[in-house]
Formats: structure tokens, sequence, C-alpha cells
């Protein structure tokens, strides 16, 4: 088919083309790199890990309170953990919110008095509280995987406590040389990084800070954003290309050949196309190695959303293009258009927050479907039947443009 | 003696405030090279343009090898090559790339594909830079990649528009060369230019054309007979300050049929010129005028443009 031969010659043009490769490639990893640095957490999380900001609220006045604490402060963590004390479990957590902490443990008042068996062996349930940072990945783990330990050592403590029959004031020796060693043997662990998490009889209750309790990566927004927004870029850049042939006469050769006008289109189309889907896939890759970018848990979902989100952009750009006086005046608006579409639509900051006009605008970008899509499956890891009405919207966009485009350009070029 | 393999029969085309082409007929032998001479915007282009079913006539057909341009477009396209006047090339690919691509354009693949880019290579004199982009290319060079393109699917017809514009001497004598050598192959060959001594050297017949009109055509002997035997003078001068008056004076002159001005030279169409050169050295030097060359030539097909225009050919 001579429209796929068309498609594959404008393909391998643009990318021997190291202007567009920059645009393509280079602008949205390097803005995407220079934002996540502003949002200082490239890489994910912290680096080296030492000097944890870890604050300790101990309500409780028993001897298990007293044995989290010890571990805590024992000196084999003291690299680890910066441990603080606090009392007002609100306080603490509101420093987690502020970016000061990474953690924040709990022991609630009476929680000894709670677990350890009475004189009649009953004992009831409590639990203790771990808040994390939401943005940060690795610390949150290392520290969940502490006090799991601590956890898991004094279950063991209680139960062998259970099994001798002993009474609530015989367990604080029992306590002691149990936890002594265990500062060194998590610290050991941790080096090794073959912590291993144990069953808990104690609950661990554990809370990322945040309305949903969701991690938030900056670069699962600002990839899928600028990937979008120099996407229409290209798209539009492509786009122009026929009107380029058409100036280079080239477009007029292909026209001498037996080539009907109607597969030259479909080619020049496909071709700007084909390249858009190798730009987003490439990113996407690329972001994923080097930012370490989840694009969520549904391949099936993230495939149908890349292609229709090209579709519709190329679709656009094509019929931006057909209805252009000329090539200068296609790169104008193609320009603005991107502009427009990329500032409305969500490719440089969320639109959760839009109301009104702003809001109905914004719905007119092909940006804004795309990001809505994109951050369903990256932020929200939703699956495709979180982004039905994206997918939908992006198909509809992309068919109306594509044949409108065709027929425009049909009607300009047969003379 | 009448084969015709191209046939134009009144083709017209109206823009909508011009009327770039005024009834042009003409047909081409089978084997010929057939030249349309004429200046810039004289209708040259689109008339190969409407040859080519680039563009639909207002008027009139034009059959080639059997197909009408008007309904049978496609078999049309299969039997001709086309070399624009336009470098018709993509530039970030290699001259053999750009082949193989506008080979599958004429639905050409294969071994036979490679063949053909081969041979087209090799008749362009650049198969040892054929991995070279073209960008890197000379204007010549490209030039002859652009003919060999229009030789690819080997046509019966090859549509040649001014295809040695812009290139230097050495790079138009190859081209002439294998235009020549393509005929001499059998390939017929509808060539236009502004250059007369192209058409002169390469055309036994010539078809003049002007204003979107075909003004004469014929063999080159029929055409300068139109002229008869008048000469064509070319006179470099300087300092005339009413060129239209020295204009005026000159036509008065006794055997001086035409008189224009081309840039600083005088184009002059004289009967017996070498007689009445001191009457138009006088002319001129009454018009304040210096002479600083003096040329005559025996009739040719720029004598017979300014016999027929009252132009110079390059005006």
């Amino acid at each position: 088919m001579k429209a796929l031969q068309i498609a594959v010659k404008d393909t391998l043009t643009r990318f021997r083309d190291w202007k567009a490769l920059a645009g393509m490639f280079a602008a949205p990893l390097i803005i995407s790199a220079m934002i996540g640095l502003a949002f200082g957490d490239l890489g994910g999380d912290e680096a080296p890990i030492e000097n944890i900001p870890v604050v300790l609220v101990n309500l409780d006045a028993g001897e298990l309170g007293q044995a989290y604490e010890d571990v805590l402060t024992s000196p084999d963590l003291a690299t680890l953990i910066a441990l603080e004390t606090m009392q007002d479990p609100e306080a603490a957590k509101a420093r987690i919110e502020a970016g000061e902490l990474r953690a924040v443990i709990v022991i609630p008042a009476g929680f000894s008095e709670t677990v350890i068996p009475d004189s009649h062996g009953n004992s009831g349930q409590a639990n203790v509280e771990l808040y994390t940072d939401p943005t940060a990945e690795i610390s949150p783990v290392i520290v969940r995987s502490i006090v799991e330990r601590i956890t898991a050592a004094i279950n063991s403590t209680l139960l062998a406590g259970q099994v001798a029959g002993q009474q609530a004031a015989g367990y604080a020796p029992l306590l002691g040389p149990a936890m002594g060693q265990l500062g060194a043997a998590i610290g050991a662990e941790l080096q090794s990084g073959n912590l291993n998490l144990q069953e808990s009889l104690l609950d661990l209750e554990v809370v990322s800070t945040g309305e949903t309790g969701e991690s938030f990566d900056p670069f699962a927004f600002f990839i899928p954003g600028m990937a979008v927004f120099f996407l229409m870029f290209s798209m539009f850049e492509g786009s122009r290309s026929i009107l380029q042939e058409e100036r280079h006469w080239t477009l007029q050769r292909l026209m001498s050949t037996p080539t009907p006008t109607w597969e030259i289109i479909l080619g020049k189309m496909g071709g700007t196309f084909l390249t858009g889907l190798l730009q987003f896939t490439i990113l996407m890759l690329s972001s994923t190695y080097l930012f370490g970018v989840s694009w969520g848990t549904s391949i099936l979902g993230l495939a149908i959303l890349v292609v229709l989100t090209v579709f519709a952009a190329s679709g656009l750009g094509a019929m931006l293009t057909a209805f252009s006086r000329n090539e200068n005046q296609a790169g104008v608006v193609g320009s603005a258009v991107s502009l427009v579409f990329g500032a409305l639509g969500g490719s440089f900051f969320p639109t959760d927050g839009l109301t009104g006009l702003i809001n109905i605008a914004s719905k007119l970008t092909v940006n804004r479907w795309a990001m809505d899509g994109f951050l369903a499956l990256t932020v929200n890891r939703g699956g495709l039947a979180d982004i039905q009405t994206p997918i939908l919207v992006l198909a509809v966009v992309g068919s109306v443009t594509f044949v409108l485009a065709t027929l425009a350009f049909q009607k300009r070029f047969v003379k | 003696m009448s084969n015709p393999i191209l046939q134009a029969q009144n083709l017209h085309k109206r823009y909508e405030k011009v009327h770039a082409v005024q009834g042009i007929s003409f047909d081409i032998q089978q084997g010929e090279i057939f030249s349309l001479l004429g200046p810039n915007g004289a209708g040259k282009t689109t008339t190969i343009s409407m040859l080519s079913c680039l563009l639909s006539a207002t008027e009139g057909d034009a059959v080639i090898d059997g197909h009408s341009v008007r309904t049978q477009a496609d078999a049309v396209k299969r039997v001709i090559g086309v070399v624009p006047q336009e470098i018709a090339l993509y530039p970030d690919l290699t001259a053999r790339e750009n082949l193989m691509f506008w080979g599958k354009m004429y639905s050409l693949s294969g071994a036979h594909l490679k063949q053909r880019v081969a041979e087209t290579l090799e008749i362009a004199g650049l198969s040892d830079r054929a991995n070279e982009k073209v960008e890197t290319y000379s204007g010549g060079m490209k030039r002859r990649i652009n003919i060999a393109v229009g030789l690819l699917h080997e046509p019966k017809v090859l549509f040649m528009d001014e295809p040695t514009v812009g290139i230097d001497p050495q790079s138009r004598r190859r081209i002439l060369d294998t235009v020549l050598e393509l005929n001499q192959r059998g390939l017929t060959v509808l060539y236009t230019t502004h250059y007369m001594e192209e058409a002169a050297e390469l055309s036994r017949r010539i078809g003049i054309v002007d204003h979107g009109k075909l003004i004469a055509l014929g063999t080159q002997d029929d055409l300068t007979k139109l002229v008869g035997e008048s000469d064509t003078v070319r006179i470099g001068i300087s300092g005339v300050n009413d060129t239209d008056a020295l204009l005026a004076a000159l036509t008065k002159l006794s055997g001086v049929d035409h008189a224009a001005l081309e840039e600083d030279e005088l184009v002059l169409q004289a009967t017996n010129a070498n007689a009445h050169l001191s009457q138009i050295i006088s002319a001129i030097g009454a018009a304040s005028g210096q002479v600083k060359s003096i040329k005559v030539a025996e009739p040719n097909l720029e004598a017979v443009f300014l016999h027929l225009t009252g132009r110079a050919l390059r005006d």
C-alpha cells in the first residue's frame, strides 16, 4: 500500500531531523526533569538513606511503649533514624504535611496495659499507629519495617510470657534482653538489604497522610503532561509537511504518479500519526527508565489511550493545516493552539480545581481528555474502565478531524 | 509518417482572473524531442501540468499513448515521466532512498525496483554517490537525480520542464547529452525551455509559446523562414537617457524590423544588418549613447520570437 510507504518515508525523514528530535524527546524530558527537581523528589526518595526524620509519640506509660522507644533510640539505629519525641500526635502529623518528617509513630495511651495479659491471662487489642510521608517511597518502608520488627519481637515475648504463665509485672525482665539486641539485628538486616517482615499478632496501623493516602509522584503527572504538550507540537509540525511538500513540488510529483490523491493524503496523515506514536512510546520508555515513572498497571488501557491521544492530536493538526491559507499560517495557528491547549488542558498543572467557563474551555482541548486518561492510569492506578470517557472523546475528535482534513486536502490539491 | 504519441487539442486553462493557456494544440511523434520555447510565464509549465494530469484542463483534451488526460488520468500517469522545474526530491534521504521511494510510487518493487534504481543512477552518473544525502549534492547533481526519478518506470514519454535552470554550464551540457542519449534509445521527450540554444540543439520541431498561446510551430527551418533574411544585432550600450525614444528612432530606420532593449543591450532585427550598422550607431550617438559591443547573428529562434512578439525572448 503506497500510503504506508509515504507514512514510513515521512517518519524516517522526521527521525533524521535533529531539530525535530530535540523537540520531540529532549525538550519534554529535560523540562520534566527540571520540574521534578523543583519538587525535590528526583529518584523518588531522599538519598543517601540516613537520618530519616521520625517522631515517636509515646503516650503509653508502660513497658511496651518504653520498649519501642529503647529500640528506636538504640545506637545501632542512630545513623539511620533521627528520632524526636513529641506528646501531641496531631502536631507531629502536621509536621509530615509540612515536609519536615518522613514518619510518625504513635503508641497510644494504655497500650501496655491493654496488650499485656492480666493475672487471669486476659488481654485486649491496641494499635500502634504509623503515619508516613506520601511523597517518599523508600523511607516509609524502612520505618515500617523497623516498627514491625519491634512489634514482632514484643509479640514473641508476650507469647513466651503467656506460655510461662507469668504475671504482667514479670514481662519487664523478659523484654529487656529481647529488645536489647534488636536494634543491632535490624541495623544488620537493613545493611544486608534483607529485612524480614514478620507477621505480627499486634496490630500495626499504617496511614499515609493526605486525603487519599495515595503516593504522589510529580513525574507521574508532569511526564504525561509534557509528553502530550510536545506531542501536540510535533503533530502540528508533522501535519504541516504536506504544505512543505507542495512548496517543494514533491507533492505535485507524487500526484503525477499513478497514486490516488486520497492515498497520498492518507499516507501523509499516517506518517504524522506513526511519528507521534513512536514519539510517545519512546517518551514513556525513557521516563520509566530515567525517572522511574510508573505508567500504571493497565497495559491495554495505556496502549489504547496512547493510540487515541496520538490519533486525536494528529487529526487536529491535519485539520488545522488543511484549513490554513498557507504553511506560515498553519505554523502560527499550530503553535498557538499547542500553547493554549497545553495551558488549558492540564499539561502544566492539574485541572481538578477548574470550574465554570475555564473548566468548559479545558474540556474542549485534546490535552485535557488525554491528561484525564493518563492521570487515571498513572496517579490513580485505574484501569480501562476508568478511562472510558477520555478514550471515547479522543476517538470522536480523531475521527471527525481526520475526515474533515481529508476532505479539505482533497479539495485543496485536486485542481 | 504521422505516428503521434501525444496529441494536445485546444487546451485551455482559466483561473479566476487569468487565462493561462489559450487553446494550445500540438502533437508529438513517437521518438521525437519536441520543445516548447517561451519566456517565463508564457504557459509552458501550465501546459505540462495539464498533460501530467496535475491540473485539469478547463477546455480541450490531450491524448497520450491512446489515453485521455481528462478521463484516463491513471493510465496516462503510467506512461509518462515527469521532471519538474523544481528539485522535487527529499533532501534528508539519500539518492538511492529517493529513487526507491519514487519507484514504489510507480508500483515498482523487489528486484525490478532495485535494478531500475541502479540503472537510473548509472544514467545520472551518480552510482558512486548513491548513498549520500541529496542535500549534500551540488545543484547539477540534484538535477540529474531529479531526471532519474522521471525515468524509473521506463515511461514512453518524458516531460522535462526547464531541467537546466540554475545550474553551471558543465552540468547543463551533461543534461542535454543525457536527453539526446535517452532519445536515441527511443524515448519521446517534451522539453520546455526559455533557452533558444537548448531548443535549437535538442529538437527538430519547436513550438513557440507566449502569453498562453502557441504563436508558432514547426521545424527550425520553418520558423526561421518567418523572419526572412533578418539578422539579429545585439549592441551593448550605455549613457542613453531616453531608451523609448531611441527604440522608436531605430525602428524607423530603413532595414530595421524590430528593436528591443534587454538590460544594457539593444536587440535589433535587421535585414542585411551589416549594411545598416552605421545608421544604427549614429542613432545611438544622437541619443547620447555609447556603443560598447556589437554582435551580428544569422536568423535564429530568438529572431523569430522577436519578430513574432516584438520582445526579446528573455524579457
